[in-house]
């Protein structure tokens, strides 16, 4: 499935830059992760609790970052398992100053395998919009602080 | 035996051609019929499955410990366990034919999602299923490709890595000359079309209940299947059993339409487990289970070409084939696009054709004989490229048809891929069925409909098809069927038949051929099936061979029967059996005016009082019968449909059958069976798919997603036929449980193109999902 | 198809129900059970408790007070189709609830169920969103009214805070003269809508005075379709008002995207449906 789309934080790129490499901050953004552990450079392991609508779920995957090229864009690879099936993305992030901050445009894939691809082709590009959504949202209510 | 002289003769009713309803549909309209999860052993453990989540991928470790300590588990078996199992058998003996080892739990590589990984048996089937959970297995995903012919491309991952360009088989068959005939042609026309793959969604799922007897040394095995005894056969291969140490029950079959006429993993995979705990075993299916691994039908992509004369006659066919075969081989998938090569022809008069099968595996769910089993795909080919030729030409659709039948008198017709049909008189059900939409009248309305803007359409097919499978030589695991007839002392007769009717209503329609034999009423007659320690062997149901193959078979036994019959009346009544003539339950001797019932002649067949000479004991008969050809049904469908321009949704206005089935047993039957086909065939035409993404899951993994239709999709089906024997057995049957999704698909297809013609529409494939159909009329709306 | 173990509970007040999904750690609310127990089967829910509020006397009732018909949240669908008094006073929420599933989900699922649920797709949200519903939600010593435009936040996410639960759903009586109707475009084999609008319209002298838009299906979120309403309000009832009004049906929308409808699609279809809905409606109108 290929997502994309673009976000504004209320920051500088440079800010902006720094905030979506840090890892406190990310983890907070992530919706649901229960914290970023490194297990090398650009590298951690991350464990998310989903809750939509009543599917709930535990996942175990890793976080890697690539392609740096500060403070104009990097790559997220994410990869995640559980017993709801397996999620594996990669994406790029391109960051440009606009009027109000920093557009942050992502364009990338999510493949999406398991219980939750069989049964949520429905579902799956509503929650996915939603969840990259809320790591938005989340990252920009960390910026206003 | 008494004798006695008549009284007033009344003439009896006979049964066949009645319009009976079903013996078998009280049990199962009122929840009291037994089905595999119905059957409860003292004892009995439940084992659930773990499937791969990946379409491809290496397994690298396989944990499962923490499972076989859960609660209330009592073992955990792997691919490496199983190793002594035999593969899961495909009995299709092509030349070349690649055969990946299918065994019943993969070992180190998994090949489609949903392929069996690990089986757990535990005390009840929700401690089974938590134990599930608890089995770590490392995956190594690879590349998967579920598309068969991105499958084909170069470049493409290898589904089995020792044969990198994913061809299982390829058949190349030349009949007559059909370059020259394409040469010489006035006209060619061509178009890709595709049959996809579709889920047969038996209502029941499958389900297996193992019991091993250790005492003497019996598997008994329940299974939710066409084909009891080839299943024992295989499955005594499989599990290094002495055949005659399985016994097979077939109790009530939910729908089957082919995808039980295999043979699975799990089915020997119960009974191995069955033998290594000592226990009854029972899994039954889940739906979505169902919808990963059971067979998936059709998946064509197909090029068609047809040659013609500016007069519409058709001089020649070409045509590739495409055939995705998923990840393995099961019984008989890769023989079915062999079966659409046969039928290519449909009831056209032509004898130049070119045949080029492709058999490709992809990480999908593997395909076999689903209802129709590779004469839906030929049909719709056929059908679809004689419209196109007929637009071409600008002929009516009905008259490019009537122009390519052969004579009526032509028959035994040999086709262009050299079979012989039976008997038929094409133009007879399509008279029939344009008579009863009033087609001149119907064309008229359109032209008025496409006057203010409306998308009405008129789709016609004309299909032939190829049924009562079949002589021997040429099916897998021989064609003939067996049938018992046994009439007990009390006069009441039991049939036992090899056919393994599950659905179909044989019980109705054999006991008819068995009440008319002996006259007496339907319930003195039983039909039993599907128990090989009870049955005579026999090959099963499927191919639409049930009544034609093994109703004959029936019909040959209960003549012995009553000839034998014939014999103690005969003797009783002081004459000889050509004296003697027989109605309504009564030998009279026309002669000694006398007569005896065929009550006093079961009586006395046992007790023997007066046993004519040379006569033995018992009435018990078993015969076995081997047709000498195939038969040939035809008919014709017409098919009247509105198209919503704002919406692309498709209305069915009227839907026209006439089919031929030959001779007929019982019409309410032949109209089930009809009702039946062109709903799943609808199903095809509008809404089903199974859709697998780009990473090999299958999307439309539930009946959330995959759409089969519903009562209300279905619109009124009127059924007419026109009745031609068939020369080939002697009841003059054919055959009709695949016609409807036969004949059905082209008939919409043909009518949704038809509506949309005005656009510049000329073909559509299958689903005509709103979606599909909308972009193509805003495409040709811009055009 | 077979669910993990969870404890249940079936309280027969809503005070007992509160106090359970208070004090039971990760516990889900079992309405009709159309959406929650699916999930379960499937293993994509797993609760440790299921609190099940099918035994709450309470919570069933359809009864109309001063202009308003209020529900309880365990009326079934099929209670809510055949109510007399939503036929007498909103007859759009008695056909939107004729429209859901098939009957066997009509006699289980409920009011309650499904407002809290917010599936996308789901077709009382039309409604509700139509009639300017109000949705009483009760929590431990507490509650508040929250009007439906404000309860739907996101796919699935709703203003039900923790501890919460929906008690009762209130709709306004229609006043004199509306015309209502629902159009739903149906995903054929789970029968959720693709695109679901729900209309009333009342006309004065020839000009629509009254026009409410509903829509569900198409978006992530069911909502007021504000710009068709604007569009039509005091314009002169006729089919090209109609016409122009349902361009402006998925305005903002980001549409959802699947298998069966991709997003340009089911925006299209989202004006069919609407041009529909207020064709009937406006044909009904007095």
């Amino acid at each position: 499935m290929k997502v994309r789309g673009e976000q504004t934080l209320p920051l500088e790129p440079t800010a902006a830059w720094e905030l979506l490499l840090n890892t406190d901050a990310l983890a907070q953004a992530i919706p649901g992760c229960e914290g970023l552990v490194p297990l090398g450079p650009d590298e951690y392991q991350m464990k998310m609790k989903i809750a939509v609508a009543s599917i709930q779920g535990l996942f175990a995957g890793k976080v890697r970052i690539a392609d740096r090229n500060p403070p104009n864009s990097y790559r997220l690879h994410i990869e995640g398992q559980g017993k709801l099936g397996f999620v594996r993305g990669s994406g790029l992030l391109s960051f440009s100053p606009d009027a109000t901050g920093t557009r942050i445009t992502y364009e990338g894939e999510v493949q999406v395998g398991g219980l939750i691809a069989s049964v949520g082709e429905r579902m799956l590009d509503v929650t996915t919009k939603m969840m990259i959504g809320h790591f938005f949202n989340n990252l920009a209510q960390q910026a206003h602080h | 035996m008494a004798t006695t002289t008549p009284t007033t003769p009344t003439k009896v009713q006979l049964k066949v051609g009645q319009r009976l309803r079903r013996q078998e549909d009280p049990r199962l309209i009122t929840g009291t019929a037994t089905y595999v999860d119905d059957i409860k052993k003292p004892g009995t453990l439940y084992a659930a499955i773990l499937r791969s989540p990946h379409a491809a991928a290496r397994i690298q470790a396989l944990r499962t410990e923490a499972a076989a300590q859960a609660p209330g588990v009592h073992a955990v078996f792997t691919g490496a366990d199983v190793e002594g199992v035999g593969p899961v058998p495909c009995a299709a003996a092509l030349p070349g034919l690649r055969v990946p080892k299918h065994t019943i739990l993969a070992t180190n590589r998994v090949y489609y999602v949903g392929h069996p990984v690990a089986v757990v048996v535990a005390s009840d089937r929700y401690l089974a299923a938590d134990a599930l959970d608890l089995i770590e297995v490392d995956y190594d995903p690879t590349t998967a490709v579920a598309d068969p012919e991105k499958a084909l491309a170069a470049g493409a991952p290898a589904v089995h890595p020792e044969w990198p360009d994913n061809i299982a088989f390829t058949q190349n068959t030349v009949y007559g000359d059909p370059n020259k005939a394409f040469a010489a042609a006035d006209v060619v026309v061509k178009q890709r079309i595709v049959s996809q793959r579709l889920i047969p969604t038996a209502m029941e799922t499958r389900g297996v209940v193992a019991e091993w007897s250790p005492g003497d040394k019996q598997l008994t095995i329940y299974s939710s299947t066409q084909i009891p005894h080839l299943l024992r056969t295989q499955l005594a291969i499989m599990l290094g059993l002495p055949e005659n140490h399985l016994r097979v029950i077939t109790p009530e079959v939910g729908g089957g339409f082919g995808s039980k006429l295999n043979v699975y993993a799990e089915e020997a995979l119960v009974g191995f487990v069955s033998m290594r705990v000592n226990k009854p075993i029972k899994w039954i299916e889940g739906r979505r289970e169902a919808f990963q691994v059971t067979i998936h039908g059709r998946g064509h992509v197909d090029y068609v070409e047809m040659a013609a004369k500016k007069d519409g006659t058709i001089t020649g066919m070409k045509i590739k084939i495409i055939q995705d075969l998923g990840a393995y081989h099961q019984l008989l998938g890769p023989l079915i696009p062999t079966l659409s090569v046969l039928m290519l022809p449909g009831l056209y008069n032509f004898h130049d054709a070119e045949a080029n099968v492709f058999g490709v595996f992809t990480n999908a769910a593997p395909t076999d004989a689903y209802r129709g089993a590779g004469r839906p795909e030929a049909t719709h080919c056929v059908e679809r490229i004689v419209d196109i030729l007929a637009a071409k030409l600008k002929m009516d659709p009905t008259e490019i048809r009537r122009k390519n039948f052969p004579a009526k008198d032509a028959f035994p017709f040999t086709t262009a891929t050299g079979l012989a049909y039976d008997s038929g008189d094409y133009a007879k059900p399509l008279d029939k069925a344009m008579q009863i939409v009033d087609y001149r009248a119907l064309r008229a309305r359109q032209a008025e409909a496409r006057k203010q803007g409306r998308l009405m359409g008129v789709g016609i097919s004309t299909y032939g098809e190829i049924c009562a499978f079949g002589p021997s030589p040429a099916t897998p695991a021989g064609g003939w069927e067996s049938a018992t007839v046994k009439v007990e002392p009390t006069g009441k007769v039991t049939v036992m038949t090899g056919a393994s009717p599950h659905g179909q209503g044989q019980e109705t329609s054999f006991a008819q051929l068995a009440a008319d034999a002996f006259g007496v009423p339907m319930d003195d007659v039983v039909v039993l099936h599907g128990d090989t320690a009870v049955v005579q062997y026999g090959i099963g149901t499927f191919g639409s061979r049930g009544t034609a193959v093994g109703g004959t078979a029936v019909h040959l036994a209960l003549q012995d029967l009553r000839a034998k019959c014939t014999k103690f009346a005969a003797h009783a009544m002081g004459v000889s059996p050509d004296e003697v003539s027989f109605e309504g339950g009564i030998f009279t001797s026309p002669k000694t005016a006398k007569t005896v019932t065929f009550q006093e002649v079961a009586l006395e067949a046992y007790v023997c009082r007066n046993l004519p000479p040379g006569v033995e004991p018992g009435l018990l008969v078993t015969r076995f019968f081997e047709p000498s050809n195939f038969a040939f049904p035809f008919g014709a469908h017409i098919a009247v449909v509105e198209v919503d321009r704002d919406t692309g949704e498709i209305r069915i206005e009227r839907y026209v059958a006439v089919d031929d089935c030959g001779k007929v047993i019982n019409p309410l039957l032949v109209d089930g069976q009809v009702h039946g086909g062109v709903a799943q065939a609808l199903g095809q035409a509008i809404f089903e798919e199974a859709v697998y993404d780009e990473y090999g899951n299958l999307v439309t993994g539930e009946l959330m997603t995959y759409a089969i239709p519903k009562a209300h999709h279905v619109p009124e089906i009127e059924t007419e036929r026109t009745e031609t024997p068939s020369p080939v057995n002697p009841l003059g049957v054919k055959g009709v449980g695949e016609a409807g999704t036969i004949g059905c698909s082209p008939a919409l297809v043909n009518a949704v193109v038809d509506a949309l013609a005005p656009l510049g529409v000329t073909h559509i494939d299958m689903p005509m999902t709103p979606q599909k159909v909308w972009r193509l009329i805003q495409e040709r709306s811009q055009a | 198809m077979i669910p993990q173990s969870f404890e249940y509970s079936a309280p027969e007040s809503v005070s007992e129900a509160l106090r359970l999904l208070g004090s039971v750690e990760n516990s889900r609310v079992l309405a009709g059970g159309q959406s929650l127990i699916p999930m379960m089967k499937l293993r994509l829910s797993g609760p440790a408790h299921v609190i099940d509020l099918g035994r709450i006397a309470e919570l069933h009732y359809i009864a109309q007070t001063n202009g308003s018909v209020r529900l309880g949240a365990m009326s079934t669908h099929n209670q809510v189709a055949v109510s007399e008094t939503l036929r007498r006073s909103c007859p759009l929420l008695a056909e939107v609830a004729g429209r859901i599933g098939d009957p066997q989900v009509r006699n289980l699922g409920t009011i309650g169920g499904s407002t809290a649920h917010a599936d996308p797709a789901a077709d009382y949200p039309a409604a509700l969103q139509a009639l300017r519903a109000q949705i009483r939600l009760v929590g431990a010593g507490r509650e508040r009214t929250v009007s439906a435009e404000d309860f739907f936040l996101d796919a699935f996410t709703t203003a039900l805070g923790e501890g919460e639960i929906v008690y009762e759903v209130i709709v306004p009586a229609d006043a004199p003269g509306l015309g209502s109707a629902y159009v739903k475009l149906q995903q054929p084999a789970s029968g959720f809508a693709v695109a679901g609008v729900a209309a009333q319209v009342a006309v004065s002298g020839g000009q629509i005075s009254v026009a409410r838009v509903g829509i569900t299906g198409v978006g992530a979120k069911s909502y007021v379709a504000q710009a068709v309403e604007n569009a039509l309000t005091g314009r002169p009832a006729t089919a090209a008002t109609l016409a122009a009004a349902s361009r402006l049906a998925a305005q903002g929308v980001e549409a959802l995207n699947d298998l069966y409808a991709q997003a340009d699609y089911r925006t299209h279809l989202a004006e069919v449906a609407t041009r529909r809905a207020l064709e009937q409606a406006l044909a009904l109108a007095r």
